[in-house]
């Protein structure tokens, strides 16, 4: 077995890393992990006013500060009823137009585009790539400059406040920003040109489901209250819950999310494929250019869909910047109500967000923040298991690291980080047995045997499932009865599914994997229909391995192979032991 | 005689990564300075980081797991210097708001329900010192540019940091502000330590306290003087608990002499 972590990953904002295990031709194990310690600040915002709130709550990212700042302010104000002048909310789209600049540009051409150009890091890429380097960097500075303007500093500024801002900026102030926009024009169409032009490798690629907010009117936007989906749903931002049913898992401190049963992704890659259709302009004119069904299935397009944004924002700033100049510094708005509940969701540059406050006699009782991180984290895992499997499969191992890095910083997540600290470790084998032990030492299993009687080596797993019931454990099903055992999603105990697999592998090859894996890769799934058919939540289906057995032969007749019937033995041995 | 450039690392325990991402949004004047050092640790700006001897560490965030702890000791083992840049780091942060361990358990359980971590295993927010030895502090969440680089500047040439020991108040009348007081806004700048060239107050807003309490001798004084101007007591000190980490206890206790 091979371990590859990466443990610190590099040039991404935060602390996490990815560690993938293989064993054999199969991946048993991919993780996607946040190093942060938990900050609580859903239960430190309890007790608060909301204007405490608004101090506390952007401090959960740096980069992402003016997002969480916006976000809050959606919440809060809709739960005090409180309701913001059409200048205030120009500017505030102002200020964030710059945090995508910010963040978009400093990913793109600072940490993405070194990886694609083959250089460790941005100043070894500048010695070739300079004009890229300088304007990424360039760029970065205006998006600071704008956030700066806006909120009184480069980051946690207090300026944006509830039903108004402490400081208006002045008219010259404003003028400053939209001339240099309009300068930036120009390499903000080169941004794009040239990150679409970029050789995306094919691997890995899957469709997903994007989630994004969706903004009123038919224009092109980062805020709304409604959130749409790409299979057609919509869902109002009060129901937030419906589309993120958060989830938790050991190995991180990042809360998980999923819909109806699937992972999904959220960020420029799903605005604009949520949202693309409705660009104007050159971005517009980019978007229907370049384009194309990949960047429904390829989460590298990322770096594509923040460049067409990139300009999008560049094209957008100096027309916020007009329309707000035609307006009057509005005098501060006061609450409608000290009590009452809201949802904020925006865009942050990497995804929406949602700030769900209830508020009682002008004190916080609830608070919930779901950040984009936190849902892609799920996809995160799927998209590097999924690359990391096929890498193995076509005998490309050596890539495999790479990749997965290259996967990771695509979704930009929010995590503060590192070097890369990529081990790549041989282990013993017969690794499933040790990850056996652990998990039913975890606690109590209910072992599934799958499999046709009539098929040689596939049979494997019915015939593991009665010698087990034969020794005298009582949770164990075999697949013809399941239509018959009592509501799988209520019995008590982790599923663990024993079965002929076809990993490619030796006959008799024995690994364990969470069922999950097999369920993202189309091979091996269509084997489970009757499993998949009973009505199991995903957490359900995420918390179950597979133990799979690799068979000599599935031809009708014949009985089990001697491989296989000394792995079966082995499995028998190591769960009585 | 050509001198070896100094090393540094730059480092970030549980936060935000804001006073990371200050360094970073220095740029030009970082130039200058990596000139005179060889940065050799800076996760968010480069991947060919190496984990040796250092001159000077920059440690920001706050200790709140045990992955955070052994990093900790592991730097503290290398530097020569070390620098908590930022309230998380010097005080234990936002996340350090429960200080009973069972409130923070509490707490921690309502977030993350009953799910054990494997990674690491989470610790209740401490700033660095509750740990390691620490040789300096910088303040500010994040910390303020001109602070951090007069402050690497002095580490550098081998002499402490001079940071201001007054409160907010000073460099709002330096920029003759109006006081909010008189507007009757709760504004926290009395008791708060200066360094941000009173941005809040500058944008006809209260200083939230954000750079910790400021070390003047004076805050009793400071403090009554909110109290006379009819500001509620639990109200003042929640708010100063909200950036003054581990702090807020001995903060409150040393206001003594409070009329009641």
């Amino acid at each position: 077995m091979k371990k590859i972590s990466i443990d610190h990953l590099a040039r991404v904002e935060g602390a996490g890393g990815v560690t993938a295990t293989i064993d054999g031709q199969t991946v048993t194990e991919v993780k996607f992990f946040v190093n942060e310690g938990p900050r609580l600040f859903e239960r430190l915002t309890v007790g608060k006013t909301p204007e405490e709130d608004l101090n506390l709550v952007p401090r959960i990212c740096a980069i992402c500060t003016l997002s969480h700042r916006y976000a809050a302010l959606r919440g809060l104000e809709k739960a005090l009823e409180v309701k913001s002048p059409a200048k205030v909310s120009l500017l505030r789209d102002l200020m964030h137009l710059g945090e995508m600049i910010e963040s978009h540009s400093l990913h793109v051409f600072l940490l993405a585009l070194p990886d694609y150009l083959g250089y460790p890091n941005a100043v070894a890429m500048a010695a070739k790539y300079g004009f890229e380097a300088k304007i990424g960097l360039e760029m970065k500075q205006f998006g600071n400059h704008i956030m700066k303007t806006m909120s009184g500093r480069f980051i946690h500024g207090e300026n944006p406040a509830i039903g108004g801002f402490g400081r208006y900026p002045n008219r010259e102030e404003l003028n400053f920003i939209k001339n240099r926009a309009i300068q930036f024009l120009p390499f903000a169409l080169r941004t794009v040109q040239l990150m679409c032009e970029l050789n995306y490798p094919d691997i890995p690629e899957s469709e997903t489901l994007f989630v994004c907010c969706h903004p009123p009117g038919d224009k092109f936007g980062f805020v709304g209250d409604e959130i749409i989906i790409s299979n057609g749903d919509r869902v109002d931002v009060q129901d937030y819950k419906k589309v993120t049913n958060e989830f938790i898992v050991p190995h991180s401190f990042c809360k998980r999310s999923q819909y109806k049963g699937k992972p999904y992704s959220v960020g420029a890659l799903a605005r604009i494929n949520n949202l693309g259709e409705r660009l104007e302009g050159e971005a517009g004119r980019l978007f229907k250019k370049y384009y194309n069904d990949r960047w429904k299935k390829n989460p590298l397009f990322n770096n594509a869909a923040q460049a067409l944004e990139i300009l999008y924002a560049f094209e957008r700033v100096p027309q916020v910047i007009d329309e707000a100049l035609k307006l009057e510094d509005p005098a501060p708005v006061k609450w409608g109500r000290d009590t009452g509940k809201g949802v904020g969701a925006v865009e942050a540059p990497r995804g929406i967000l949602f700030h769900a406050y209830e508020i009682a006699k002008g004190r916080l009782v609830h608070t919930d923040i779901i950040t984009p991180t936190a849902q892609n984290a799920e996809d995160i895992e799927r998209y590097c298991f999924l690359a990391a499997q096929e890498l193995l499969k076509k005998g490309q191992e050596d890539k495999i690291r790479d990749r997965m890095d290259l996967v990771v910083r695509s979704f930009d997540p929010c995590i503060s980080c590192s070097a890369h600290m990529v081990q790549v470790t041989k282990a013993p084998a017969d690794d499933w047995k040790a990850r056996l032990r652990s998990l039913t030492a975890e606690g109590p299993a209910v072992f599934i045997g799958l499999g046709r009687e009539d098929r040689s080596d596939d049979r494997a797993g019915l015939e593991l499932a009665r010698r087990l019931r034969d020794s005298g454990l009582q949770t164990v099903w075999l697949e013809q009865e399941l239509a018959e055992a009592p509501a799988l999603e209520k019995t008590p105990g982790r599923f663990i599914l024993l079965d002929a697999v076809d990993f490619g592998d030796k006959p008799g090859k024995v690994c364990l994997l969470p069922l999950r894996y097999v369920l993202w890769n189309a091979s091996l799934s269509h084997r489970l229909a009757s499993v998949l058919s009973a009505p199991l939540s995903y957490q359900k289906l995420m918390d179950s391995y597979l133990l799979g057995i690799q068979p000599a032969s599935i031809l009708e007749g014949g009985r089990l192979s001697v491989e296989v019937e000394e792995a079966v033995d082995k499995i028998l041995t190591a769960l009585q032991n | 005689m050509k001198k070896d450039k100094l090393k540094i690392g730059i480092y970030e325990l549980t936060g935000c990564a804001g006073d990371a991402l200050l360094i970073l949004d220095c740029e030009e004047e970082l130039l200058n300075i990596f000139q005179a050092a060889d940065i050799q640790s800076f996760l968010m700006a480069k991947s060919d980081n190496i984990d040796g001897e250092l001159d000077i560490a920059l440690v920001e965030g706050s200790v709140s797991s045990e992955r955070d702890l052994k990093e900790l000791q592991d730097i503290r083992k290398r530097a020569k210097v070390l620098v908590a840049i930022g309230i998380c780091a010097g005080l234990g942060g936002l996340q350090a708001a429960f200080l009973d361990p069972k409130e923070w358990e509490e707490n921690r359980k309502k977030v993350y329900g009953q799910v054990e971590m494997t990674h690491t295993k989470p610790l209740q927010s401490k700033p660095i010192d509750a740990y390691v030895k620490v040789d300096y502090y910088l303040p500010g969440c994040p910390i303020g540019k001109e602070q951090f680089l007069s402050t690497l500047t002095r580490v550098l040439a081998g002499h402490p940091p001079e940071l201001h020991r007054f409160p907010v108040c000073v460099e709002c009348k330096w920029k003759e502000n109006d006081c909010l007081l008189n507007r009757n806004i709760l504004c926290l700048g009395p008791l708060t330590a200066a360094g941000c060239a009173a941005i809040c107050p500058s944008h006809n807003l209260p200083c939230v306290g954000c750079w910790g309490p400021a070390e003047e001798a004076n805050r009793t004084a400071e403090y009554q003087l909110l109290l006379e101007k009819g500001f509620d007591r639990e109200m003042i000190l929640r708010k100063m608990a909200n950036f003054s980490g581990t702090r807020i206890a001995d903060f409150a206790a040393r206001l003594k002499g409070e009329k009641k």
